[in-house]
């Protein structure tokens, strides 16, 4: 009877070790929330429809093409994450800089932009693969000059998926990525001496 | 019998799994960074200090690309800038860099997508189709790779220091000609811009 049983009792292992290699994975996506201290000044955030619309395509007809749809993910996720690091923060759709723009009392203007994503591949659908997402900030004060320029890295991991539930880890994947960066973007502005200089 | 038999594929299969699982985690190692006064060219202006380092042995971008750029029509520079000043930041953006030929007009340097883009189309050979997905696998890795070991835009404040390559195209079949390469580099919150020129 035991013989028989063996190789269905391989398999709950197996899948039991995939599905906790999975939960451990996942969990090392999340990161450390910035510093309690919030810093004393009022914030616009630049989030242009060009920005929320961000995608990169990858790959070829060789490979696997897919396409990360980084700009719609980061548009819910970066008020949330920097209204922890300032006093006050408010969405704009467009650069207080630019001729049709409302007038704001922003002390600074947080402006981001997407510089590229990277993913490796899988060679089976239980392969973890790793995805990085690169966004670049640009930070300028009342008088527009800029007073601080950082690129930050979100990274996470996933498995590549098969054929039914590939999509769905590549939403996991990007999600996950994007939220890694809104959080390491508070991280940074948080710490940095650039902005903590110009709080009263 | 037929038990034993399933059993035995069952542990065979998993052990490939693992093994190609491991095969693409394998990691790429970094480039050894050291003071910018280290590399084959730099130079210092108002408490900055930049190196450069053009890597175009063979052997060395096998070691840290797992490719042969050249073949591909690039030549990666490691660049590190350190701000050696005791007060004042400075910005590096990244979209500032120019380079060209040492005796002519100045380009912008492609970015780790673009070369990884001309990495992709020339990378997958025909091949048997139970090579495909390791070929697919390592050039997405190459490609990504390339991305994370980028120079990116960053602040420099007072100690700090930054590094990355620079893909900077040349000829494919033919000696590259020396390459000026022109840093820009902003004083944080201000008009005054340090240009750093370096000929290699």
């Amino acid at each position: 009877m035991l013989p028989r049983r063996y190789p269905f009792c391989f398999f709950v292992v197996l899948i039991a070790t995939l599905l906790i290699s999975e939960a451990l994975v996942t969990a090392d996506a999340q990161t450390v929330p910035p510093p309690d201290t919030k810093l004393a000044l009022k914030a616009a955030l630049v989030v242009t429809p060009e920005f929320c619309a961000t995608k990169f395509t990858k790959g070829s007809w060789a490979t696997v093409k897919e396409t990360f749809e980084v700009g719609k993910i980061a548009c819910a996720e970066l008020e949330p994450a920097l209204q922890k690091v300032f006093s006050s923060l408010t969405s704009v759709t467009v650069a207080p800089s630019s001729g049709n723009a409302p007038s704001t009392d922003a002390q600074v203007v947080l402006t981001p932009r997407f510089v590229d994503v990277g993913a490796g591949v899988g060679v089976t659908a239980f392969s973890n693969r790793e995805m990085d997402v690169f966004l670049e900030w640009t930070v300028k004060d009342a008088s527009g000059k800029t007073v601080w320029i950082e690129t930050v890295q979100g990274s996470s991991k996933h498995h590549m998926g098969n054929v039914f539930t590939h999509s769905k880890n590549l939403k996991l994947i990007v999600s996950d990525s994007v939220r890694d960066a809104a959080q390491q973007s508070a991280i940074k502005m948080s710490s940095a001496v650039e902005l903590r200089s110009l709080t009263p | 019998m037929v038990t034993n038999n399933l059993a035995s594929i069952v542990r065979t299969m998993t052990a490939l799994l693992l093994a190609s699982s491991l095969c693409v985690a394998s990691t790429i190692p970094d480039y050894p960074v050291s003071h910018p006064g280290d590399y084959a060219v730099s130079t210092r202006a108002a408490g900055l200090s930049i190196g450069v380092q053009p890597v175009e042995d063979p052997k060395d971008q096998e070691t840290y690309f797992r490719a042969e750029l050249k073949a591909k029509g690039f030549v990666p520079v490691f660049v590190v800038i350190q701000n050696e000043a005791s007060e004042g930041s400075f910005l590096f953006d990244k979209t500032k860099v120019t380079y060209g030929p040492a005796d002519s007009t100045l380009s912008t340097p492609k970015t780790g997508s673009r070369g990884a883009d001309a990495f992709a189309a020339a990378a997958i050979p025909f091949v048997g189709i139970f090579a495909v997905p390791k070929i697919i696998s390592n050039a997405a890795e190459v490609q990504h790779n390339l991305l994370k070991k980028e120079v990116q835009s960053t602040t420099l404040s007072p100690g700090k220091s930054l590094h990355g390559f620079l893909y900077i195209p040349v000829p494919k079949d033919a000696p590259r000609e020396k390459i000026h390469l022109r840093v820009p580099i902003t004083r944080a919150g201000a008009d005054e811009t340090l240009v750093l020129d370096l000929v290699f």
